[in-house]
């Protein structure tokens, strides 16, 4: 049967054909000899083991001295040997070669009496017809800066901005607050993982903090906020804006002098609001920058601390400051915010003045908080004689508002807490109404010993809270012993829900990351790809990412900061084939911006930007664009209609033959097949494409018309164009009915790696159905 | 928020009101008329069963079949947005159009039920009545008005010591489509603020249930007025005169019982109950008997009218 072809005949490139034995297991099972003979190309050779470095040199010699423009391996699978063949063919580029997989998808998986050879020969045709479409390409190199913007100095922030400035790396470390530190600085005692004890966190964040001033890499600039951020391959270009501190920090010696004469007092934001400070203030004494800052929304510009200054470093007029920077990569690190218990209106947060949070509880407890470290009540500063700690407000809460994750840390905060108290108030009585006490690893060990402290657990989410003449009563059904209790107390804690903050949200719209269900910023993969996101380039870690302690923070900053640098280290190479756009016809519609889902497109400049690093060239933009201004390198299109028309060109009539389409996973999976030997019939002849989304429904009716009985479509579910694959599948059926023939003849199935069996499987009742449908 | 309407009201009769407090659908009528609302009211409309069917009486099914007449009702005197007076028959409402809309076995069997007794044309197609944008309790509606009631309002109410009581079948049940809080319900007391009344914002168990139970005050009737017994005890104790209600069933609870548990305890509670319509009646200016009709009360409100009726006219 003759077809004709559906692309330029190219009859002047001399191409190479190099078949190797593989040792026998190709060479027992298919007739060499006759394929030698079946097949047509300048220069056909055969040896047991091309692989070898003998195979390298027999294929190089025939390349330079017959001067072959194009090279196809008949071997094994190119998933485990394409990269050393295409070294091999060297000085022919790359991406001039094919490989025909006789291996693992035809000797190893058809029963002796098929035709395997006359499979073999139409996989080599086909082969033949695809290298002569390809054309030479180059890999794109991505450089980047060697610069980082870390946006947050909590203690993730710092982390981070550590370790890439240790690597060699120039750091912004952008911070929106006056100082550095974040919510660790105020934490109070933290708790050790391996120690049956509290901590003091100040002095285990000090030297962190050290050590990222003294660092010369790293640029700190706090009162900064991200103005915008535009990205282009591998480069960021950020805006910052640097707000005024309205005290030069250069000349301020922090005397405090200033701050006596203040006559403006406002809540501290440090002590969550339980003490108040000047306009003038100085977070907390050991912050960092070591210099005061006026708050000017509250400021009288009375001018008093302008007299007291000895230093004149004070200035009441004062513009922000647009600063430019050049980044090759972004880490998200601005942390978190604690929900809100005016939503919880039941616990009488904002009712009763006892009724306080695990934070405002840690302020209290610390020595330079509000009260010094001592225990008192704030409605009268009396020791309380019972606490009741009521975790999960906000967290595991499937009402309105609440969210349904769990926070994490909240239940070794509040045993932390209150083995604090337990320490130094051995009388007052502690009572924790918990949902499940969390305390997984070696935090079990706390756990019991804060049993051991007298701490009393009840299991049990409380209704209310009520006052009751002096006191407070919590009702509370204790669920274990199946009891309603009505506990008086005189001081309720509150443990309450990490939230992202808003921060988080506001980096993520301006690098147009992706955010989860619960407003965090979502990974690229949460399991297989941490601290990655969608976008390429861009980093996030500490709690912008989900709730956590501090430790977890500090590891995923370090990780962070690792996938930096990998693609900081030596630049990035990317594999040509993704999309190119031509600007003469593009029109900045913006049709495929909002398609792309790898987030590959941009408007730059007033020109459509397609970012090589991100591009997949799945080729959706391709089939969007109504001007037709995108191409994709590579000449994919060809390259399938090449194929096809090499897999059916010699077909002899009363065959049967199925053109089956994989993507890398369904072609591992096929892979895998043979490994197994497991068997399938010889009717299926496997192509490999770079996305399904590239087969067209052109490329489909065109292979039904020139003699394939069925065409077999296999895609990975986990693919972000899978959903998109799958809705075409339909539409494709329809255009078959309207060419007159049986959509039946299309079949599209999920694939995944270690499902080989069931691929087989699908292999052979596909053709089964074939064969009925004859 | 979700959107609430201002016309084409198929006013839905309760069968609690119209046997116990026939004062709340007229008192409501009168303020819809003041307001002059597009509503009506249709004799062929019959109870929605959901009384029966939370007692355990009736099955899901039938409950199902009745509020799909209804709806067909509704919709074919074009008035397809039904406004309840009642929780209950806003709770069972709500539910039985999801399920009309949403499980498509259930639907065939009612439609079935339907074709099986010569009435096709009520059978339900999915989608002609929605929960969220059709159905709809008269306090709602009255919230949504709340600027002109004020306007309307003729006494000051202002030496009352009032608190609301939330219905539960309206407040906790679909709680994505409340209005005005959830965990503190507010719903009531904005409402009695456009009265320029200043209520009560909080005290301890505004949030507890009634006791009503459906048939828990008949089965458990020493534990369902235990419940009753626990709210009105906490009134007592931030002196409030009158409790403020949105649903007949909470209003049985209260007003018939309170009587039988001042015997147990004892001790005089002495509050005074009234539907949120009816005060607002009241308020501006409808008759006591023939509007209000406070004379089906058990608790006499009297004593409260002639508190009433002394504070004319200091005006809005």
């Amino acid at each position: 049967m003759s077809i004709k072809s559906p692309v330029q005949n190219k009859s002047d490139i001399k191409i190479g054909v190099f078949i190797c034995k593989c040792g026998g297991n190709i060479s027992d099972k298919v007739d060499i000899e006759r394929l030698k003979e079946e097949i047509d190309a300048e220069i056909i050779e055969v040896y047991t083991n091309l692989c070898s470095l003998n195979g390298r040199k027999i294929i190089r010699d025939n390349i330079i001295s017959n001067n072959l423009d194009r090279v196809v391996i008949v071997a094994c699978s190119p998933i485990s040997h394409e990269k050393t063949f295409q070294d091999y063919i060297k000085p022919l580029n790359p991406y001039l070669m094919d490989m025909v997989n006789l291996r693992e998808q035809c000797s190893w998986v058809h029963p002796d009496d098929a035709n395997i050879t006359d499979k073999a020969i139409t996989l080599v045709n086909a082969s033949i017809e695809k290298v002569k479409q390809s054309h030479a390409v180059d890999p794109i190199l991505c450089q980047t800066p060697n610069s980082v913007a870390v946006i947050g100095a909590g203690i993730s922030g710092i982390s981070a901005a550590t370790s890439l400035a240790r690597q060699g790396y120039e750091v912004f470390l952008i911070e929106e607050k006056p100082s550095i530190g974040g919510h660790m600085a105020g934490i109070g005692k933290v708790f050790s993982p391996v120690k049956i004890a509290e901590e003091c966190g100040l002095c285990l964040l000090n030297p962190v903090i050290k050590n990222v001033v003294e660092n010369d890499n790293v640029n700190i600039l706090t009162n900064t906020t991200v103005k915008s951020i535009d990205r282009r391959a591998g480069t960021f270009s950020v805006v910052l804006e640097n707000n005024p501190r309205y005290v030069d920090s250069d000349r301020c010696i922090s005397c405090g002098e200033c701050e006596k004469v203040c006559p403006v007092e406002v809540p501290d934001e440090f002590n969550d609001g339980l003490s108040n400070r000047k306009a003038i203030y100085k977070p907390y004494s050991q912050a960092y920058p070591d210099t005061y800052t006026i708050d000017m929304e509250n400021c009288k510009k009375c001018g008093a601390c302008i007299k007291k200054c000895s230093m004149d470093a004070i200035y009441l007029e004062g513009e922000s400051e647009n600063v430019p920077i050049t980044v090759g990569s972004v880490i998200i690190a601005t942390g978190h915010e604690l929900f809100d218990p005016g939503k919880r209106p039941e616990y009488g947060y904002s009712r009763y003045e006892d009724v306080i949070t695990q934070s405002e509880l840690g302020r209290i407890m610390g020595v330079n908080g509000p009260t010094k470290g001592k225990l008192e009540k704030p409605s009268n500063g009396e020791v309380p004689k019972r606490l009741v700690m009521i975790q999960c407000v906000g967290s595991r809460d499937e009402k309105p508002e609440g969210h349904k994750y769990c926070s994490k840390v909240c239940c070794m905060v509040a045993l932390k807490n209150a083995n604090i108290i337990k320490h130094k108030y051995p009388d007052t009585d502690i009572v924790i109404c918990y949902t499940d006490i969390r305390t997984p690893g070696m935090y079990e060990k706390y756990y019991k010993h804060s049993q051991q402290s007298g701490i009393r657990l009840i299991r049990g989410r409380p209704g209310d809270v009520v006052k009751k003449g002096d006191n407070l009563v919590i009702r509370v059904e204790d669920t274990l012993q199946k009891k309603f209790k009505e506990i008086e107390a005189d001081m309720v804690v509150l443990s309450t829900a990490i939230e992202p903050s808003q921060g988080t949200k506001d980096m993520a719209k301006l690098l147009n990351v992706g955010l989860t269900e619960d407003m965090f910023v979502k990974e690229a993969h949460p399991k297989i790809k941490p601290v990655t996101t969608d976008v390429k380039g861009v980093y996030v870690c500490g709690t912008a990412q989900d709730p956590k302690d501090i430790t977890e923070s500090i590891m995923q900053a370090n990780a962070a900061a690792s996938k930096v640098s990998e693609i900081m280290h030596d630049g990035i190479e990317v594999e040509p084939f993704i999309a190119e756009i031509d600007n003469e016809i593009c029109n900045l519609c913006g049709d495929c911006i909002q398609m792309c889902k790898y987030k590959a497109m941009s408007v730059i400049d007033d020109e459509l930007f397609i970012d090589p690093m991100s591009c997949s060239g799945c080729g959706k933009c391709l089939t969007i664009c109504q001007h037709n201004a995108i191409n994709i390198n590579g000449n994919v299109d060809e390259k399938i209609f090449a194929t096809i028309y090499g897999m059916l060109k010699d077909k002899k009539p009363g065959e049967r033959r199925i053109l089956a389409f994989l993507d890398n996973i369904g072609y591992t999976a096929a892979d895998n097949i043979g490994v197994n030997r497991v068997q399938y019939p010889d009717t299926i002849h496997i192509i490999k494409v770079i996305s399904v989304n590239r087969v067209m429904p052109k490329h489909i009716i065109y292979a039904l018309e020139n003699g394939a009985d069925g065409i077999f479509i296999g895609e990975y579910p986990g693919d972000l164009m899978y959903s998109e694959v799958e809705r075409k599948m339909n539409n494709i059926r329809n255009d078959i009915l309207d060419h007159n023939m049986d959509p039946e003849r299309l079949q599209f199935a999920r694939v995944y790696i270690p499902y080989f069996r069931g691929l087989a499987d699908k292999f052979k009742d596909f053709d089964n159905k074939i064969q009925s449908l004859e | 928020m979700k959107d609430i309407p201002n016309e084409k009201f198929l006013l839905f009769k309760s069968c609690m009101v119209n046997v116990e407090y026939p004062g709340i659908e007229s008192s409501t009528k009168y303020i819809f008329d003041k307001l002059g609302l597009d509503y009506i009211i249709s004799p062929e409309q019959t109870c929605c069963t959901g009384l029966g069917h939370y007692s355990d009486v009736f099955d899901e099914l039938s409950t199902t079949a009745i509020a799909a007449r209804n709806f067909n009702l509704a919709k074919s005197l074009d008035h397809p947005n039904l406004v309840m007076l009642c929780s209950t028959c806003y709770a069972i409402n709500k539910k039985s159009a999801n399920i009309l809309n949403n499980n498509d076995e259930v639907r065939e069997k009612v439609n079935n039920i339907f074709i099986e007794a010569g009435l096709e044309d009520k059978c339900y197609n999915k989608g002609d009545t929605d929960s969220r944008e059709n159905i709809f309790h008269v306090v709602e509606v009255l919230y949504n008005n709340r600027d002109k009631i004020s306007d309307l309002c003729k006494y000051n109410l202002s030496d009352f010591r009032i608190a609301t009581h939330h219905a539960c079948h309206y407040c906790k049940v679909h709680y994505e489509d409340t209005v005005d809080g959830v965990r503190n319900p507010m719903l009531l007391d904005d409402l009695a603020e456009a009265c320029g009344v200043d209520t009560v914002k909080w005290y301890d168990h505004k949030r507890l249930s009634c006791g009503n139970g459906f048939r828990q005050r008949f089965v458990n009737r020493d534990y369902s007025l235990e419940v009753t017994k626990e709210k009105l005890l906490s009134l007592k104790d931030e002196n409030v005169d009158i409790l403020l209600h949105m649903c007949p069933n909470c209003q049985i609870q209260y007003d018939r019982y309170q009587p039988v548990i001042e015997k147990q305890i004892g001790e005089k509670i002495g509050i005074y109950h009234l539907n949120v319509s009816q005060l607002i009646a009241l308020s501006m200016g409808a008759d006591p008997y023939t509007v209000a009709g406070i004379q089906t009360h058990s608790v006499k409100l009297e004593p409260i009218l002639e508190k009433f009726k002394e504070i004319k006219e200091e005006g809005k």
